[in-house]
């Protein structure tokens, strides 16, 4: 369908831990279509975040193919899976992963940087993303002058700056307080409801799941429970 | 103000963005100062050293070549072609006023001395020596070489009939001051040459060769005496620059080759009058290079360490930045910035301290040591070694520093271009 962010069909990927083969996912078939907000959850190892690393392109699959935005991923190249993370893709980190050297603005800035943007563009367009997000106060502060929440808002500057089709986001709220997860969760939703950024968070926060509009349950490296099939069914 | 015009204005107060990557490999380097200090200290340490060793070296060389080429041969020798191969002595350069005329009109020549070089039999008393009979202009030999420092007593020959010995030879003889000295040669068409010569000075330069076996008298004496007109068999000349003399070397042979198109003359700088010097310095030379290179290796080989180390901390960053779209070759760009810039800073001190070195070298010179300063006086070399202002000296270690540095990030930093972001996730976790 034109409105299918991101299809999945028969992803398998089997890694080595020790020698030991791992089944991460077996066979997923998975569907994301525009402008939704879908929590991938499941315990430890279920393949939440191998799933959401083959989708953003940081893993390749060993078998069945994947989708985003009508490009077919397993036929690029590294360095065309990197043009496509950079044009279309934003990613959130567990960790908030902002250059330490560079203040709020200049790491929200150097994504804008790589897509070629001259510098008054990004300066302007930094600022803005960073003031939706509520931190555009703190532009001028490197990541170590700011808490945890403030330094995921601006890793999430960092990821919509870029207007991508889709938001990948691992573990977003693990590092914060549930007081600061709220309000990310809220400005997720927000960017979600308001500019109708597509978003997969893989998570086990019960509270990203109920701000997320549709769940989806992995265990064992499958699809174990799907909100959208429940609906339909 | 609408709101698009003051996000306009805000980024227009802040400082532009044009490197991004650069500003980043600059603040990297003081994520972790007390590293970057150290490496960079090595490579000041080492380009310090080659620099100031480099130039002490290159101007014990130029004050090698400056007082062998001003005691005797000169900077240049103009001789007949095939005088250089035979040195017979008939092989001689006719026309000598006129070319002495001609090469002292080169712009860069400061002085010609015209010689005449014969052997012969010196003889006084029942004693016969067979010696060098030189020919000189002693005013053209004054403003050439310094060869009348060695005077060891009386005074150079002045006039016809006037000779001045060897010490070494004159003790040979047996004669002083003011005695004679029966000179016998074969004149240039092979009849006999005959002199009669007073001893009124005499020499000792401690090059036996000459003391032993040479004896000054005035040229035009022995052009009469030996039938050579006006030929010649030397033009010794001292030029404005020793270190361009290869230059002028080149320049004069041309103009010689037009103002006498008809002379033997060939024009020989001073690594071809003195070959063994010259290879002597080249073979120090080596000596020195390869001491330098040994320094540099083993300062690069903490340089590679240091950014081994850099990498690998920084899988995860690396991980993300791949992660988000950077291209392997701009992260490899962004080492090659860091190794770039500890570069700039160990250069800019290693050769901030080897300028001040050698600018205060330069004026009060590097006294050698009573020992040394005894010996080297006996060879008019001056007490103090004094470094050279030289462009290799202080270009040769920062640059190799500079290549080194490069490859030492680039081997470090090859294993990114491999890298695959989930792998340096999983790397780093």
């Amino acid at each position: 369908m034109a409105d299918d962010v991101v299809v999945c069909r028969g992803v398998t990927r089997t890694y080595q831990d020790d020698a030991v083969p791992v089944l991460a996912l077996q066979g997923v078939d998975f569907t994301v279509t525009k402008g939704e907000f879908v929590s991938l959850a499941g315990p430890s190892g279920s393949g939440k975040s191998t799933l959401l690393n083959v989708i953003g392109g940081l893993d390749r699959p060993d078998a069945g193919g994947i989708h985003v935005d009508g490009v077919h991923l397993n036929e690029l190249s590294e360095s065309e899976l990197s043009d496509l993370r950079l044009s279309k893709m934003g990613f959130v980190f567990q960790a908030y992963n902002l250059i330490p050297v560079l203040s709020a603005s200049e790491n929200v800035e150097f994504i804008l940087q790589l897509q070629g943007l001259p510098a008054a563009e990004r300066a302007e367009r930094a600022q803005a993303a960073l003031d939706a997000l509520g931190v555009g106060e703190l532009a001028h502060r490197r990541p170590g002058e700011l808490s945890g929440g403030q330094q995921q808002r601006v890793a999430v500057a960092r990821a919509i700056v870029t207007e991508p089709v889709l938001l990948l986001a691992d573990e977003p709220s693990a590092n914060l307080d549930s007081n600061t997860t709220e309000e990310l969760l809220a400005l997720l939703r927000s960017l979600n409801e308001t500019r109708g950024v597509t978003i997969l968070a893989a998570t086990h926060d019960p509270m990203v799941m109920s701000f997320a509009k549709r769940r989806v349950q992995l265990r064992d490296g499958m699809i174990a429970e799907d909100s959208a099939r429940v609906a339909v069914a | 103000m609408n709101e698009l015009a003051a996000s306009y204005s805000s980024a227009a107060a802040r400082p532009a963005l044009p490197m991004l990557n650069v500003r980043i490999a600059w603040r990297n380097l003081w994520r972790n100062p007390r590293r970057t200090w150290l490496t960079a200290s090595g490579i000041a340490f080492a380009i310090m050293l080659v620099v100031f060793a480099m130039a002490m070296q290159l101007g014990q060389y130029e004050l090698m070549m400056d007082n062998a080429t001003s005691m005797l041969s000169g900077h240049l020798q103009v001789q007949s072609r095939d005088f250089v191969e035979t040195e017979r002595f008939e092989d001689t350069l006719p026309g000598a006023t006129e070319l002495v005329r001609l090469v002292e009109s080169w712009p860069s020549v400061l002085s010609v001395a015209p010689r005449v070089e014969a052997f012969a039999l010196a003889s006084a008393g029942e004693r016969s020596f067979g010696a060098m009979v030189v020919g000189v202009d002693i005013e053209a030999e004054s403003r050439t070489v310094r060869f009348l420092d060695f005077i060891q007593s009386g005074h150079a020959p002045q006039g016809p009939g006037e000779a001045m010995l060897g010490s070494v030879l004159a003790r040979n003889l047996g004669v002083g001051l003011g005695d004679e000295v029966v000179i016998l040669g074969t004149g240039k068409k092979g009849g006999m040459a005959a002199m009669l010569l007073e001893v009124v000075g005499l020499f000792t330069s401690h090059q036996l060769e000459l003391d032993r076996g040479v004896l000054w008298t005035p040229l035009a004496s022995v052009q009469e005496a030996f039938g050579l007109g006006d030929e010649v068999h030397t033009l010794a000349i001292r030029t404005n620059d020793l270190a361009s003399s290869a230059d002028t070397q080149r320049a004069l042979a041309d103009h010689l080759a037009q103002g006498a198109p008809d002379s033997p003359a060939l024009v020989r700088n001073w690594d071809e009058v003195m070959p063994e010097l010259h290879q002597a310095i080249e073979i120090d030379k080596l000596g020195g290079d390869l001491f330098f290179y040994i320094v540099e290796i083993l300062v690069l080989f903490s340089v590679v360490n240091t950014f081994i180390m850099t990498v690998f901390e920084r899988t995860r960053e690396f991980g993300m930045l791949l992660s988000i779209g950077t291209r392997p070759w701009r992260i490899v760009a962004l080492v090659q910035w860091e190794a770039l810039f500890i570069w700039a800073v160990g250069a800019a001190i290693g050769l901030g301290i080897a300028a001040l070195l050698v600018f205060w070298l330069a004026e009060v010179g590097l006294y050698m040591g009573e020992q040394l300063s005894e010996y080297t006086a006996q060879f008019y070399m001056p007490e103090r070694l004094f470094p050279a202002f030289s462009i290799e000296a202080f270009t040769n270690a920062p640059l190799v520093m500079l290549v080194g540095t490069q490859l030492a990030a680039l081997v470090s930093s090859v294993r990114v271009r491999r890298m695959r972001p989930v792998e340096a996730w999983r790397a780093a976790e």
